[in-house]
């Protein structure tokens, strides 16, 4: 998956058809990222709106030497995100003492916020360990803590997840590569 | 500076990717996956699944959503180029600001030189003052001085210890008066010599007293002084003036006496 480094180039001349395009192949991820920290789709939406907005006002600080622009865009939806959900319990925390965390996440939403594709692939663990500092934003020492497990291990379980992915993707292509032969 | 085997094992790089690290942390990450290739290619594989990861479990957001942000982004563009506008007005303004600042350190100028003016004006005012008051000083002090001097010879000659005689010249100087003013008992002999008739530069008055016959000198009159301190003599009989060489004489030239009084 290479960048398209013109159309990036684009949005950095602040072009608003770039904007779209970027939008229109990277919403979807970022939404899924953004939903799966905040767990509320109201407010998931609106964050979404301000990550694009963020990506648009500081699209000339992205520097393709430095990673791919997805990874810069997934970094901003994430803070975007978390720092959301910090003021959000910090209000909640102001209004009643009692209520510390609103987690409250209905049924429809617990299916969309399944993990699908590859990662169902995955041993519990592993997949446990990409979806809570991949798609619930915890740092590796948070999250080493929620798994109950030593850092050190928890790092393992993400190199280990990771390579799986791989080889994963690797027998897609090959699928892929195969059925693509076939057709032609 | 840690190695690439080390680097992959210690999971910084995940970290890096999921934008856990400290600014300081990321730029140390940045700078060297910038100069070792291998290590780049492997970040960048491990991007890219986390990006598949991304897109596998991608949720499609409401239509509306795109719409509002080009609305926003739309919104935000206007307020950009209304920020040049305002911007081209602060420029306006900023002028405007030069223009009053100018006029103000112009006006700051003139009233200096005017200042500068009064200042040089009220400086010489001053110096003339000065000089006036030293004048005046001056004036005051000779005036006290006098006014001492005349004290002086009005308490010496208006107590009731002083007699006063008039000396009449004879012929030889009938136009002369003098008047001397003797204490007794302060022993003082005040001598007013103005009704003196002028003498010649190389002559002068001699004052003298008579005790038992013998004249003894009682100074000299001086040519230039109204009243005039004479030595007091005790016992003496009578005062006599006589007109003797300038300086003075150590015996009385009797021919020249021109007035003598008993006291």
């Amino acid at each position: 998956m290479q960048d398209n480094l013109g159309l990036i180039k684009r949005l950095q001349n602040q072009d608003s058809t770039a904007l779209s395009s970027i939008y229109d192949q990277y919403s979807g991820a970022l939404y899924g990222v953004i939903l799966r920290i905040c767990k509320n789709e109201e407010q998931a939406q609106d964050l979404l709106q301000e990550t694009f907005l963020k990506i648009w006002q500081k699209a000339h600080q992205y520097d393709p030497q430095k990673g791919k622009f997805f990874t810069w865009s997934y970094r901003i939806a994430k803070n975007i995100s978390l720092n959301a959900m910090r003021k959000t319990s910090k209000l909640i925390q102001n209004e009643d003492l009692s209520v510390y965390e609103n987690k409250e996440v209905n049924e429809n939403q617990i299916d969309i916020l399944q993990l699908n594709g590859s990662l169902k692939l995955l041993d519990p663990h592993h997949q446990k360990a990409l979806e809570l500092v991949y798609f619930n934003g915890l740092t590796h020492r948070e999250a080493h803590k929620e798994m109950d497990v030593p850092l050190g291990t928890f790092k393992s379980y993400i190199k280990q997840a990771l390579k799986k992915l791989r080889e994963t993707y690797q027998k897609e292509l090959f699928l892929l590569w195969i059925i693509l032969e076939k057709m032609i | 500076m840690m190695d690439r085997n080390s680097i992959k094992d210690t999971g910084i790089l995940e970290q890096y990717l999921l934008g856990e690290l400290s600014d300081k942390q990321m730029t140390e990450v940045e700078n060297i996956l910038k100069q070792d290739q291998e290590l780049r290619e492997y970040f960048l594989a491990m991007e890219d699944d986390f990006e598949k990861l991304a897109i596998e479990n991608a949720i499609p957001p409401p239509i509306h959503i795109k719409k509002s942000l080009l609305t926003a982004v739309a919104s935000t563009k206007t307020l950009d180029d209304s920020d040049k506008v305002i911007s081209i007005k602060t420029k306006d303004r900023r002028s405007i600001y030069m223009t009053i600042a100018a006029s103000f350190a112009l006006l700051f100028a003139l009233s200096s030189g005017w200042l500068y003016n009064q200042w040089q004006t009220a400086r010489n005012t001053i110096k003339t003052v000065q000089n006036q008051t030293v004048d005046f000083q001056n004036r005051i002090n000779t005036l006290e001085n006098q006014l001492n001097e005349t004290n002086k010879w009005y308490t010496a000659i208006n107590t009731p210890n002083t007699i006063q005689l008039i000396l009449k010249g004879n012929k030889i100087s009938p136009n002369s008066t003098a008047i001397t003013y003797v204490n007794h008992t302060e022993k003082t002999v005040i001598l007013n010599a103005k009704g003196l008739v002028k003498l010649d530069q190389n002559k002068t008055y001699q004052m003298w007293a008579d005790v038992d016959g013998e004249m003894i000198d009682m100074g000299i009159v001086a040519s230039n002084q109204d009243m005039i301190a004479m030595k007091y003599i005790d016992n003496a009989a009578s005062i006599n003036i006589t007109i003797e060489p300038a300086g003075g004489n150590d015996h009385p030239t009797v021919e020249r006496l021109i007035s003598n009084v008993f006291l």
